[in-house]
């Protein structure tokens, strides 16, 4: 393998392009009309034009990015996360145009793309999955029948969407009044978001966490698993920290955990990189809940605390290596790892998307600070694509050690232009329920609408006083207001950002 | 000197800004400080601010076309900034201001040494009086050219804070 087309964007097509490096494989990029400046084009060895910033008239063309791939004499292609990562098609086309396809097979992205095949897969595996449906509930089947399928559920149930990820075309019903209206909404939004409107019902868990298990598989038939991650601090079902190892996980209820995700991965017969996902209840019980057939963003964690590049092993076993790596040594977590996911979002505006053009940007470095980002000074973080501007990781010796870590990297983390998620997290990891790990997956909904939109930083007097100080310093050493720097974003980037971002669903990997 | 009204997170606040050689005296409210400020590039400042401890603010102020205001980055707390035109603005004719300054120690501490004697021309950011506190000696400065008037403080006194040190005229 010697040149590695990545049909990708942002932090992860930059991700995979230092892997490529590290192995001495040239790394090719695609760019949309508006990604022409992004880093990943800047990375790379070559980069080749795939249409327009419409998601649909470039990253998600499966034929387009064949072509340049072929065009450029790319061995493989990665396809990243997001887009057209989950795609069976993509990996067949792919596959039928003589490349390789650094991920698993068509079939078994098919299979586990289906949340309802996915659940009768781990059943065979003797893994336990939430009580729900066993098939998806036909689109003409009355409500009264729908009804009766909730009831033998037990409320309060989630509707969700069969092709469904990162919270699209799901709702929480309460009571039978609800359920409709929820089931009308859920298949309308899943049908926007995946192009399939069916939808299946599953009992809501009271207050659970989010458990999940990596695994790498070859094609010699290991299949090996990876201390867990826990992803429980969520808004709207879209993860926002991770960490690893979890605090809830005993070294049994792991050894249970990992036991059951490796059973379910070989049930399909899965190969390469891929994610477990399992809910645990306030018992200690867990629940399979949904496979995930690719890189998963939250990755660098697990790199933190097993010390394995997991990308590189993604190319190793897609060029058919065996691996080579002890599996006593995956799930022994060496220190503590947590990723916060930085979104060009206001958190004191609903965390809406932030338009506009990162003016200035100084991300934190230092001991065990790990900044992956797609984003740079001069950029605009385009409205078309997922606002994620990086992955601030911290790893230490312990918990505390990397939470104070990660406090420390917050601190000194520098953007302007856009808003961001940065001081949401300042006042996030100074939580209590943080801190002590009391958390669970409605427990960032809870705290937020509790709060009622207090903002996140409020300005000290000491703060506003130099403020006033820096303006007016400012102003003298500029009599003249600052260029247009700010204002003039190319064409190809703009639009209305609101109402544009939230209906793409390229987040919550 | 300039003089300018800014709105500060929505409270008026009234700025004074005076070169002093190697830096600024700026007043907010009637209220100086000693600033350096050193520039790194069109919206980043350094600043280092002279009051207990010569303590050091990163800042980055970029300003927003549509609305006129300068969002001021304190470290990572934004605040919004808006400027209520300029009210009063001359050349720069070196280091002056209106009146005597009036250097107040700025807590509770020591006064470990005094630097001046009555009667002495200083410059802008001359020490004038150290005073240690929580274990650290601090340097009260000039905040701009002038003639001691006055001192008010023994070395070796205990002070409290606000205490009036020394008279610059």
């Amino acid at each position: 393998m010697k040149k590695i087309l990545i049909a990708n964007r942002g932090e992860i097509a930059v991700r995979v392009i230092r892997a490529c490096r590290e192995m001495d494989i040239a790394p090719v990029a695609v760019y949309s009309e508006c990604d022409r400046t992004a880093l990943h084009v800047r990375y790379a060895d070559e980069a080749y034009p795939i249409g327009p910033s419409e998601p649909r008239e470039s990253y998600l063309r499966i034929e387009r990015i064949v072509d340049a791939a072929l065009k450029a004499g790319a061995d493989a292609v990665h396809p990243g996360y997001g887009f057209l990562a989950e795609n069976s098609a993509f990996a067949a086309a792919v596959r039928d145009a003589g490349l390789i396809f650094i991920g698993p097979t068509p079939k078994a992205i098919e299979t586990m793309g289906s949340k309802t095949a996915a659940r009768a897969a781990a059943k065979r595996a003797g893994v336990p999955v939430v009580p729900g449906t066993e098939d998806p509930i036909a689109s003409d089947a009355p409500d009264a029948k729908i009804a009766a399928v909730a009831s033998s559920i037990g409320y309060p149930v989630l509707v969700k969407a069969v092709a469904g990820g990162g919270g699209k075309g799901m709702r929480t019903v309460t009571d039978r009044q609800e359920l409709s209206s929820a089931v009308r909404a859920a298949r309308s939004e899943a049908g926007a978001a995946f192009g399939d409107a069916a939808i299946y019902l599953e009992r809501q868990l009271t207050r659970p966490r989010h458990i999940e298990v990596q695994l790498l598989g070859d094609a010699h038939g290991t299949v090996l698993p990876f201390v867990e991650r826990e992803c429980s601090i969520q808004r709207r079902h879209q993860k926002v920290v991770e960490e690893t190892p979890s605090t809830a996980v005993s070294p049994a209820l792991r050894q249970a955990m990992t036991s059951a995700a490796v059973a379910v991965a070989r049930a399909v017969g899965y190969t390469n990189a891929g994610t477990i996902e399992f809910l645990l209840d306030q018992d200690g019980r867990f629940y399979f809940l949904e496979m995930n057939t690719r890189l998963q963003v939250e990755h660098p964690i697990t790199e933190m605390v097993t010390g394995v590049d997991l990308v590189q092993w993604q190319i190793r076993i897609a060029r058919g290596e065996r691996l080579a790596l002890d599996p006593a040594a995956l799930v022994t977590p060496k220190g503590h790892s947590i990723e916060c996911r930085v979104y060009a979002e206001d958190p004191d505006n609903h965390f809406l998307p932030s338009p506009g053009r990162i003016v200035a940007l100084r991300t934190p470095g230092g001991p065990g600070i790990r900044d992956d980002s797609g984003a740079a000074a001069g950029l605009d973080v385009p409205i078309f694509y997922d606002p994620m501007i990086s992955k601030l990781v911290a790893w230490a010796e312990d918990r505390p050690r990397a939470i104070a870590r990660m406090r420390r990297a917050l601190g000194e983390y520098r953007v302007a232009g856009i808003k961001t998620t940065v001081p949401f997290f300042i006042w996030l990891l100074a939580q209590a329920e943080f801190v002590d790990a009391t958390f669970h997956t409605t427990y960032l909904d809870e705290v937020l609408q509790a709060r009622h939109g207090r903002p996140f930083v409020e300005p000290t007097p000491e703060v506003e006083e130099i403020a006033a100080i820096a303006a007016a310093v400012q102003a003298v050493l500029s009599p003249a207001p600052v260029g247009p720097q700010n204002g003039a974003s190319s064409a190809a980037c703009r639009g209305q950002w609101k109402s544009h971002a939230r209906a793409e669903a390229l987040r919550g990997m | 000197m300039m003089q300018s009204e800014f709105e500060v997170a929505g409270r008026t606040r009234e700025v004074t800004v005076t070169r002093t050689g190697d830096g600024f005296a700026v007043a907010v409210d009637g209220h100086t400080w000693n600033v350096d400020a050193a520039r790194i590039d069109g919206q980043t400042l350094s600043l280092l601010v002279d009051n207990v401890w010569r303590k050091s603010y990163d800042i980055i102020a970029t300003p927003d076309p549509a609305t006129k205001q300068l969002t001021v980055h304190v470290g990572t707390t934004p605040v919004t900034v808006a400027r209520n035109g300029r009210r009063r603005g001359r050349k720069e004719s070196g280091a002056s201001g209106a009146g005597p300054q009036r250097v107040f120690a700025p807590m509770p501490g020591k006064v470990v040494r005094i630097l001046v004697k009555a009667g002495e021309a200083v410059r802008a950011r001359q020490p004038l009086v150290v005073v240690e506190a929580m274990k650290m000696e601090n340097e009260l400065r000039a905040g701009r050219d002038g003639t001691i008037a006055d001192i008010h403080a023994q070395e070796g006194a205990s002070v409290d804070a606000g205490a009036l040190l020394i008279i610059i005229q």
